[in-house]
């Protein structure tokens, strides 16, 4: 290292720089080298150990570690801190965990301040060791400026409703009101069609254990009939919500007039649309040539030998992937491989001498369905691999349907099938529902499916606060996988409202209400509605100060704010402050930043 | 001319003794055990035969009964298939066919 030696701060002693006398602890990580090789973290630390309000200031060379989170707990209790700063990595890793640290040793977790020297300046500067480390100290500098005007901050609670609305009467939806209501939670279940059931109700024998989809939806209409807590809507949709986190009013639509309550959870099961062929797709049109759910309900509606329009069905052809996988939805839908090869065992059951052909791209039978796949060849189901680019292609002639495919399987030679049925196994497309969409502001992805925070860790949770979703609405699933995704979405709900209170992030807009003129600016910049005028004095009461006639004010909802701080900078008279982040802590950090160090 | 499928010869060939080439995988180890290099893979025969391609089994003929039934290949057959017995029924249908 060869950087010169940094000065102090200037007017680091000057009484004036600071409003009040702060302990501050500030540690500077080495990160292992990831700081260090290319910051003097020692040299920053000798440089701001000499800064008014510093108690004290070390390095360590993992400020995370368990070790240095403990002496960081010890500083604060014996030398009686009253503010910690951390400059390490990106605030979006650690911040919680230094919070965290702050709170078991008795400091307020909002008088820390993260700084991050890590990609903003080793990683950003690695050709300038001695700049990294001027500008790292200039950054803790401004971390501790920010630190002398923090405040202890508390989260705010707000009550919860111990209701949910549940939105899509399907599988995924009717679990969920059950599993809500064993868990001591109102449900209001809505469905817009006139009864509940959805795409599983309409299903004959389902895979892998031969379950009559029909009598699952009715095992779970009992279910829900007998727990008071769920309150059907059928024929309904929700049409308007307002309110805040934990405590949303919900409008719905019914048949007869609209109904308003309050809901603490929304959780959206809305499920999908079956893929629906384009005339002349794979020859979609022709007599014989059927979709999936079509050759299901022929199986389901007919009994003894299979048998179309009144002609004997001998031979069928499957044609896999119609509708999946494609450039216009280029997902898998999951359920279709294993429904088709279950669909033929329903149909060898009818008759051993039915010959069936499928034509795949990937057979996709996963887990245990593999064992279905195994009792349909063992049943005589041949199976043909046709490439991406070479789909076959069906046509009608004398005898019946021709269909024609390149068998991957058989040296890529061309093979004719003459088939009495041609069953396009056709997958799931997402649900149509642009007014949910609006009135709740779904997060839809490219794909139409709704999408969630995290497809790993956090599987039933929207970007939007309060909405959850579950079932096939958010991608293609099978009805095991949907029901286990309602299933989540219910634990994540009463996670919320089993506690009764829902604590929000204290770092909201404030209003001083003696500034504020009432021009109502905030009010349109606001995009969660969360600001509101109201008359002056209720709010002047407060301050103490004499109200105006007919003057307003602005107050800001501190559980309908989320902190984004866009109602600050366009308030006229600055009466706004962002807690946390307020203009006073924002100013002292850019004086943080500029004072003291040469270069 | 593209391979004619037909329901029918399966039943024929299941008929005249076990016929096990469902079980084959295509990994093609029997082409490169066979002593005679015999010039049609076992694994494209047998998917004749499955699909019922007759027209394209009765081609075969000729490298059907040239099969001295050494058993090389059912020796390194990884799925065990009954090669050589698939091999006879084959050349049963072919006679039972007449050509």
């Amino acid at each position: 290292m060869t950087a010169a030696p940094l000065p102090p701060q200037e007017g680091a002693s000057d009484p004036g720089a600071t409003p009040s006398k702060r302990r501050i602890g500030v540690y500077v990580c080495h990160c292992g080298g990831n700081i260090s090789d290319y910051v003097d973290v020692e040299q920053v630390v000798a440089a701001v150990k000499a800064d008014a309000d510093v108690v004290v200031a070390r390095d360590a060379m993992f400020t995370c570690s368990d070790a240095t989170q403990q002496e960081i707990a010890q500083d604060i209790a014996e030398h009686q801190l009253d503010g910690m700063v951390v400059a390490s990595c990106s605030p979006k890793l650690h911040t919680l965990t230094f919070r965290s640290v702050a709170r078991r040793a008795g400091l307020n977790p909002y008088e820390y301040t993260q700084v991050n020297i890590r990609e903003q300046c080793s990683w950003t500067h690695t050709d300038d060791h001695d700049g990294a480390t001027r500008k790292a100290l200039r950054l803790v500098r401004a971390g501790v400026a920010r630190t002398r005007l923090t405040e202890p901050l508390e989260p705010t609670a707000v009550e919860t409703v111990p209701r949910v609305l549940v939105i899509g009467g399907g599988v995924a939806g009717m679990r969920a009101a059950v599993g809500l209501a064993d868990l001591g939670l109102e449900v209001v279940l809505v469905e817009r069609a006139p009864r509940l059931g959805g795409w599983v109700a309409r299903l004959g024998t389902t895979y892998p254990h031969g379950a009559d989809g029909g009598a699952l939806v009715l095992r779970l209409d009992r279910e829900i009939r007998r727990r008071e807590a769920i309150t059907v809507l059928t024929g309904a949709e929700l049409v308007a919500k307002s309110g805040t986190y934990g405590d949303y009013q919900v409008t719905i639509h019914t048949e007869a007039e609209p109904i308003t309550f309050s809901v603490g959870q929304i959780i959206v099961t809305t499920g999908f649309d079956s893929y629906e062929p384009a005339a002349g797709e794979f020859g979609y049109g022709i007599s014989g040539v059927l979709t999936l759910p079509e050759f299901t309900s022929l199986l389901k509606e007919s009994d003894g030998p299979i048998t179309h329009e009144g002609r004997p069905v001998r031979t069928i052809a499957y044609i896999y992937c119609v509708g999946s996988r494609s450039e216009e939805h280029p997902y898998c839908s999951r359920f279709c491989c294993s429904a088709a090869v279950h669909s033929a065992l329903l149909a060898a059951d009818r008759g051993e001498e039915i010959r069936q052909y499928h034509l795949y791209r990937d057979l996709r039978t996963y887990g245990k369905n593999e064992a279905i796949l195994t009792e349909s060849r063992r049943r005589g189901s041949l199976y043909l691999k046709f490439a991406d680019d070479q789909p076959p292609s069906v046509s009608h002639d004398g005898d019946g349907l021709r269909v024609t495919v390149r068998d991957q399987l058989t040296a890529g030679e061309e093979v004719t099938i003459t088939a009495d049925l041609v069953v396009l196994v056709t997958g799931m497309v997402a649900g149509k529902n642009p007014k949910l969409i609006g009135t709740l502001k779904l997060p839809v992805g490219r794909d139409g499916f709704f999408n969630e925070i995290h497809p790993k860790l956090r599987p039933v949770e929207t970007v939007v606060d309060g909405v959850l979703i579950a079932g096939t609405c958010q991608a293609p699933k099978t009805v095991a996988e949907s029901v286990a995704s309602g299933l989540a979405a219910v634990t994540q709900a009463a996670a919320v409202l089993k506690r009764g209170v829902a604590e929000l992030d204290p770092q909201v807009a404030v209003v001083n209400a003696s500034a504020c003129t009432g021009c109502g600016v905030c009010v349109d910049a606001c995009p969660f509605g969360a600001i509101t005028l109201v008359a002056a004095e209720g709010a002047s009461a407060e301050t103490g100060t004499a109200p105006v006639a007919g003057a307003r004010t602005a107050v800001i909802d501190v559980a309908g704010c989320k902190g984004c701080g866009g109602c600050a900078p366009v308030c006229t008279v600055d009466a706004i402050d962002l807690r946390g982040y307020t203009n006073a802590q924002v100013r002292a950090m850019i004086d943080g930043l500029l004072v003291g160090v040469a270069g | 001319m593209s391979a004619l499928a037909s329901a029918g010869m399966i039943r024929q060939l299941e008929a005249i003794g076990p016929f096990d080439a469902a079980a084959c995988m295509n990994c093609g180890v029997c082409s490169a055990a066979c002593p005679l290099g015999i010039d049609l893979l076992p694994r494209r025969l047998f998917r004749y035969a499955l699909l019922g391609c007759e027209d394209r089994v009765h081609d075969a003929s000729g490298p059907i009964f040239s099969c001295l039934l050494c058993r090389a290949c059912e020796a390194n057959c990884p799925a065990g298939v009954h090669i050589t017995e698939n091999m006879r029924v084959l050349r049963h249908w072919l006679l039972q066919e007449g050509s």
